[in-house]
């Protein structure tokens, strides 16, 4: 089929596509008992002179501290700490980011944290290591490369994540995702180089993770995982990730919530959220995301509440729209035991209800009303999911009404 | 071979599609909404269109050297272009192979994408109607 077919007439859903392209470059090293082997690890990663990046809540754990000693056990020097990074990270802080790797003469970064810290580290490597703004960067793949832009990308500094969250994955992801705090935007900046060297994933790290956080970081990997499945962009390799981090979560993210101190849930949920992710690495995603973007830049939502509460709205608009992205979600329906019979409709109620019986049991809120959106905002809204990215990939195509009947059965 | 030999072709066919563009009464008004100045900066041949969408202003469309300071900077190769506007190229495919490159605040092209479908048969007429349907045929 050629090309000038998909952009016409819709996406294929099954078969063998004209083209998807998969990178997941990033070393993970998973298991127990590994923060004090960071430094032996990131030395294999080029790293000597590290500027930790964190935020207060994390350093007021005593995680740092054990990092820190196991950074300097590998034969490493942690030349600073980091740790003003707030929840939305923004240009100005990527800016003192970077300035304070200059300051300290850092050659690499540790971040030792949840989804703002890890992209503030990603996008103040480039700043760090490209100059300029952040925003001067925003968009995909326009860091320097050889031969006149077309050819090899430059390296950047050498970069680690140590996760405390479980659930953005963006210690194996290309993108940062940036608040431009005058512009009530936030803006991506992405690029193969982003991806970190160098993941480290230890429950040992989300072991402080409240139960609130955790839900939410866990539904934002479960709509990763379901919105990498049935995405325009999906493809065998994606399919292989998003399908065990489905199976992953849904035994065990239930127990890390209700259960902090069961090591093994909070474990296999770190994985989950680093597997759920890498769909995105090949665009593949959806538009709970594209929702629940303007979500966090206009009121203040924390992404993985918005995508608990926008998912099953999404996934019954989705599932109705055909039958090739139906059996999609007969897939994912199969993997969780639910119907898998009936049209489209029915398969995707069925999924729908399952995630808000999921939502609601985690005790997280179910509706955007009880978020702080207001109906009057329903216009905002949707401008910013129209011009969302992942607007773009989704396997049904949503007009602005679209958009505004799914906010409206959200709210 | 590229399909246009020289930016004036490309002037002729592209940019005069992005002129009837901001005349259009109906899709203009959409456009606008994007509130951006976005720069198309093609390669074989070498050629630069800069589109104004600005809301409550008129559109203007600068062919070459430009007196607009861009906000968006779309850079491809002139088939890649052409093909577009043909509805044979999938924007998210070519951003990940790097057929396109953008830079600055992407999000307002994208929002544009789905309405630019009904364009498509209007710049393949237009091409038939100037006798170039070697460059439909090409592609």
């Amino acid at each position: 089929m050629e090309a000038g077919g998909e952009a016409l007439a819709g996406p294929p859903m099954s078969g063998y596509k004209d083209f998807w392209q998969f990178a997941a470059p990033t070393r993970v090293v998973a298991g127990r008992d590994l923060i004090g082997g960071t430094g032996f690890e990131f030395a294999k990663e080029g790293a000597k002179r590290l500027l930790i990046v964190t935020d207060e809540v994390i350093h007021g754990t005593g995680l740092i501290d054990r990092v820190r000693s196991g950074v300097e056990d590998g034969g490493l020097e942690v030349v600073g700490v980091y740790d003003d990074v707030p929840p939305d990270s923004d240009s100005a802080v990527v800016a003192r980011t970077a300035a304070a790797a200059h300051e300290h003469g850092a050659d690499s970064f540790l971040a030792v944290g949840g989804g703002s810290v890890m992209d503030t580290a990603k996008a103040a490597n480039v700043v760090f290591t490209h100059g300029g703004d952040t925003r001067d960067w925003e968009g995909f793949f326009g860091l320097p490369r050889e031969d006149d832009g077309l050819g090899r990308p430059h390296e950047l500094a050498p970069l680690a994540c140590i996760p405390t969250t479980c659930g953005t994955g963006s210690e194996v992801s290309f993108a940062a995702v940036i608040k431009d705090a005058e512009a009530h935007v936030k803006y991506i900046v992405g690029d193969f180089p982003m991806y970190p060297r160098l993941a480290i994933l230890d429950p040992e790290a989300t072991r402080t993770l409240p139960p609130h956080i955790a839900a939410a970081t866990g539904m934002d990997a479960m709509t990763h995982a379901i919105e990498g499945y049935v995405s325009s962009e999906w493809n065998p390799h994606a399919d292989a990730y998003a399908l065990q981090a489905l199976r992953l979560i849904r035994e065990n993210l239930r127990p890390a919530v209700e259960s902090p101190e069961d090591e093994t849930a909070r474990g296999n949920m770190l994985v989950a959220a680093n597997l759920a992710i890498q769909p995105t690495s090949a665009n593949a995603i959806g538009i709970a995301h594209s929702m629940s973007h303007p979500c966090g830049a206009h009121y203040d939502v924390p992404h993985g509440v918005a995508n608990a509460i926008n998912l099953p709205w999404v996934i019954e608009f989705n599932a109705a729209g055909g039958e090739p992205i139906a059996n999609r979600y007969r897939d994912l329906n199969e993997l969780l035991g639910l119907e898998v019979g009936g049209r489209g409709e029915q398969v995707g109620h069925a999924l729908a209800e399952h995630v808000r019986g999921l939502v609601s049991g985690l005790g997280l809120p179910t509706r955007l009303s009880e978020v702080g959106v207001p109906e009057d905002g329903i216009p905002i809204l949707v401008e910013g999911a129209m011009g969302d990215g992942c607007t773009l990939v989704n396997p049904r195509e949503p007009s602005e009404e679209d958009f505004a009947e799914l906010y409206r059965r959200a709210l | 071979m590229a399909y246009f030999k020289d930016e004036q072709e490309v002037y002729e066919f592209i940019g005069k599609l992005f002129q009837d563009l901001v005349d259009d009464d109906e899709l203009a008004p959409k456009f606008q909404k994007a509130n951006t100045i976005v720069q198309y900066q093609y390669r074989n041949p070498e050629s630069q269109i800069t589109v104004k969408m600005l809301e409550d202003e008129d559109g203007q469309v600068d062919l070459g050297p430009t007196d607009l300071d861009p906000e968006v900077i779309m850079t491809m190769e002139a088939d890649t272009a052409h093909r577009f506007w043909l509805g044979k190229v999938n924007v998210t495919v070519a951003l990940a192979r790097g057929q396109m490159k953008a830079k600055g605040p992407v999000a307002k092209i994208l929002k544009l994408v789905p309405l630019v479908k009904p364009v498509f048969p209007r710049y393949r007429e237009q091409l038939e109607a100037a006798g170039r349907t070697d460059l439909v045929e090409a592609a």
